[in-house]
């Protein structure tokens, strides 16, 4: 069953195109990679996706409503309730321990403080963090914080994941204990995943990639249908 | 690869049968080709005859040849030498996969070249996939991470190629044709 | 660097670094201002003829006029400066993240640190320069058009004579100086490295008991004035002239330091009660930031307490007037005119009050921009997690004026005692009268900083929408 739709998004920054009309279907608890070179557009489709951009053209539905068009606090309840979003780093609140960031999705949702550490705490146990539990972001490894972030943005078991770039600022070893996390529990969970990367390795551990170039779906996925650069014959 | 030094290391961890040395070398290393039995006996058979390995009593009892071998003193000095040269880092570019592009823009046209690399990345791609299924697995051995590791940063490599070529390969096919 | 290159470089900036050399010449301008006024009324010249009666009768108003009371209203107008300081301090923070990241990314260019030291130098240096110029401009061209004598001749401001020209140089061009060297001393960190500078949110001790001592310590030497001088006076000496003065000047500052030591170690009691008992998540981020740095607080509400300082002392001068007054009356005297003069200069007393709170709540703003901007990375990943940006500013909300309502009492509290200790209980032939608490005019005062306070988290607020836009989230 089709859970995320986007038809012929289109989106701009100012007189800059960032997405001329992608499409695209997301299966519920499918892992979707979007890959491409840099500036093709992977992030805005990701912001469109998740309803914290709004596509200046096209739709974007979830179940079969469309998105596109709700408030921003229609769109901020969806993505407190239904999606989960992981950037690249710096997501933590500073000031909050591990436990308390983590729980902090759940206590907007109206959870007890108890509950909510609780829940938190099962949820960094899960990903190998729970020994950083009242620990601040300053004071864990990049991996960890990113297992943090990862465990926030799944301990309000979220139908949707998107994750930028969530590797981007890890080395292999760290990345490759926050994906191999990602992708066990989101096939637990039934969860999709909206996968942003460049790195061919990280789409690997998609079902299936989508390859965005100059904003739009590059339907060979390699770039067969490019205009022959350089003159060529 | 050498096949005689694996064996030598796989006996520095203690005796072994024929039939066992070929069972511990498909189990710690996974993924690579399966070493075949014949291959096992007559390169322990060599190493014998070069006193790198000796045997050490036969239990004909239960079915085949069930000679046992022990590392030697010689054998030991050997693996230790191994282990302590480096392998040269990519001495020739040589891939069939390099060459069939060479070949493809010789022979044929860039289209040609460009229908392969894709078709090639596509196959890469799967293979990727594949292998991280693999390692993704909540049952997985740290054997089976670490060769699949060992393939995916090499196919990784080769689809960075693949797809940087890909870019390249009209500039490439002029210069070829020229 | 050629100076061209050090122009173009020193003014590379986005908006908030336009905003923050505005308002750093403004308050330069300020600064001047308040100097300036204070150097005239005491380059006044005093008479010397007419037999000990050496008024300067061409004023019409008698702080002017009185040799003896000029000294304590150029005072008066310094004291103004110190708040206006306070927000030229807070200013040189505006932007400071982004213009660190551009520092930083000038010395990864290969800029030596001392080149990207006398960029910060020479943006800030310049802008108090032209603030300092057009402050001299404004005192120049308000000198012409407020000389008006009135049908008596008399003059209401000493807009016929100009401090010193040397005097006035000084002034000029030394706050600019001063204001380039603070900023080359803050920017020791980030020139020496090219990575910018990283914060780490460091969990911080509470804030030791120096607060309590520091406040006593105020009040034993306001207290300690009177009995000193009687001292002398019953043994027929002369004090030493600037002991009364240094006692109060030490008491004073004594005494704002501790409230300000207060207002931190308050963040954190406020912060952990809080953490304990709040049940929003509003509350929880408030609570978790005021822990996290409890001194925060205190740095940006310290011109403000030092405004409700004076303020709350002001208040209970003003009582002890009155009830000075009303010891003379029922002891049969008649209340002297001069008296009500005292009142008027009250109230001009609490003018300046007035204006230093609004001053000080500009820097309360600065500050609080400056806060979210820092954050703004944390607070975008939480609007697009799907936290209302609502949430963020309850929580805001909750982190500014959760201390500032204590911090606001305490100083107030103390300043009263100040001046309780400083005057006496009024007494005249057995008749003694207690000045009341001036319960109206300090909850007056108190309302008055809290307005300020929260119209300055409504405008600060204001920036959230723009430090939550999706545009952080992108890496760099």
């Amino acid at each position: 069953m089709t859970d995320l739709q986007a038809r012929g998004v289109v989106k701009a920054y100012g007189p800059t195109p960032a997405l001329r009309g992608v499409t695209l279907d997301v299966a519920e608890g499918e892992i979707v990679a979007v890959t491409g070179p840099s500036g093709c557009g992977k992030s805005t489709l990701l912001h469109c996706l998740a309803g914290i951009l709004r596509p200046d053209a096209g739709q974007v539905t979830w179940r079969g409503q469309r998105i596109d068009t709700w408030s921003e606090a229609a769109r901020s309840k969806l993505r407190r309730t239904e999606f989960g979003v992981l950037f690249q780093f710096g997501q933590l609140v500073a000031e909050l321990t591990a436990a308390e960031n983590v729980a902090l999705p759940l206590l907007l949702a109206g959870t007890g403080r108890r509950e909510a550490r609780t829940a938190a705490l099962g949820w960094l146990e899960r990903l190998d963090v729970a020994d950083v539990a009242d620990a601040r972001p300053g004071e864990m490894s990049g991996g960890q914080q990113q297992r943090c972030a990862l465990a926030r943005a799944l301990v309000t078991e979220p139908r949707v994941l998107f994750a930028d770039e969530p590797t981007g600022a890890l080395d292999t070893l760290a990345g490759e204990q926050v994906l191999t996390h990602l992708v066990r529990l989101a096939r637990q969970q039934r969860t999709s995943v909206v996968l942003v990367t460049h790195e061919p390795r990280i789409a690997g551990y998609a079902d299936r990639e989508v390859m965005l170039r100059d904003g739009v779906v590059d339907a060979t996925g390699l770039g067969l249908d490019l205009p022959i650069v350089g003159g060529g014959r | 690869m050498s096949t005689s030094h694996l064996l030598l290391g796989l006996l520095a961890a203690g005796n072994r049968h024929g039939y066992e040395l070929k069972r511990a070398h498909d189990s710690r290393l996974p993924r690579a080709r399966p070493l075949a039995f014949g291959q096992v006996y007559a390169t322990l058979n060599r190493l014998a005859r070069d006193g790198l390995v000796a045997a050490i009593g036969q239990e004909r009892e239960a079915g085949p040849d069930r000679t046992a071998y022990a590392l030697t003193a010689r054998g030991r000095q050997e693996l230790d030498q191994w282990l302590a040269t480096v392998e040269p880092p990519a001495p020739y570019v040589a891939s069939t996969l390099f060459a069939k592009v060479v070949v493809a823009l010789l022979a044929a046209d860039v289209d040609t070249a460009r229908s392969y690399l894709v078709a090639q990345a596509r196959a890469h791609t799967d293979r990727l996939r594949e292998l991280t299924t693999v390692k993704t697995a909540p049952s997985v051995t740290l054997d089976d991470v670490v060769a699949a590791d060992y393939a995916i940063a090499h196919l990784d490599a080769d689809l960075r190629w693949l797809r940087t070529t890909l870019e390249r390969v009209a500039d490439w096919h002029r210069e070829v044709r020229s | 660097m050629t100076p061209s290159t050090l122009a173009r470089l020193a003014l590379a900036g986005s908006r908030t670094d336009t905003a923050r050399v505005v308002l750093t010449a403004c308050s330069g301008a300020l600064a001047t201002l308040a100097g300036l006024a204070a150097l005239t009324v005491l380059a006044i010249p005093t008479p010397t003829c007419c037999d000990g009666l050496n008024y300067s009768q061409q004023y019409s108003n008698a702080l002017l006029r009185e040799p003896g009371l000029r000294g304590g209203t150029a005072f008066a107008l310094l004291l103004l400066t110190i708040p206006v300081l306070a927000l030229a301090g807070q200013c040189a923070r505006l932007g400071a993240p982004a213009r660190d990241r551009r520092l930083a990314a000038l010395r990864l260019a290969g800029a030596t640190p001392g080149q990207v030291t006398w960029l910060a130098v020479a943006e800030t240096g310049l802008a108090s320069l032209l603030g300092t110029l057009a402050g001299l401009a404004t005192y120049l061209g308000g000198r012409q058009l407020l000389h008006r004598p009135d049908e008596r001749g008399h003059l209401a401001l000493p807009t016929d004579v100009l401090p010193p020209t040397g005097v006035t140089a000084t002034v000029v061009l030394g706050l600019p100086l001063v204001a380039a060297l603070i900023s080359a001393l803050l920017l020791r960190r980030v020139s020496t490295s090219p990575f910018g500078l990283t914060r780490v949110a460091r969990r911080q001790r509470s804030p030791g008991p120096w607060s309590p001592l520091l406040v006593t310590l105020g009040l034993a030497c306001f207290t300690a004035v009177r009995p000193i001088l009687r001292w002398y006076t019953d043994h027929q000496r002369e004090p030493p002239a600037l002991l009364a003065p240094a006692l109060v000047v030490c008491g004073g500052l004594a005494a704002m330091l501790g409230v300000v030591i207060g207002t931190g170690w308050l963040s954190y009691a406020v912060g952990s009660l809080l953490h304990r008992y709040a049940r929003g998540p509003a509350a929880l981020l408030a609570a978790a930031r005021l822990m996290a740095d409890p001194w925060a607080g205190s740095r940006t509400f310290a011109a403000l307490l030092a405004a409700l300082l004076l303020g709350a002392g002001a208040a209970g001068l003003r009582s002890w007037f009155h009830a000075n007054d009303e010891v003379t009356r029922s002891s049969g005297g008649e209340p002297e005119a001069s008296d009500n003069f005292y009142l008027d200069t009250m109230d001009l007393v609490d003018l300046a009050v007035a204006v230093a709170v609004v001053v000080a709540a500009g820097g309360l703003l600065v500050a609080l921009v400056e806060g979210i901007a820092a954050r703004r990375r944390a607070y975008a990943a939480l609007v697009a997690a799907g936290v209302p940006r609502g949430t963020i500013g309850r929580s805001i909300a909750w982190q500014v004026l959760a201390p500032a309502v204590p911090a606001v009492a305490l100083a107030l509290t103390v300043g009263l005692l100040l001046a309780r200790g400083l005057f006496r209980v009024p007494a005249d032939d057995g008749v003694t009268v207690t000045p009341d608490v001036p319960v109206e005019q300090l909850a007056w005062i108190a309302a008055g900083a809290l307005a300020a306070v929260l119209v300055t988290v409504g405008v600060g607020l204001l920036f959230l929408r723009t430090s939550t836009a999706v545009e952080e989230l992108r890496a760099g």
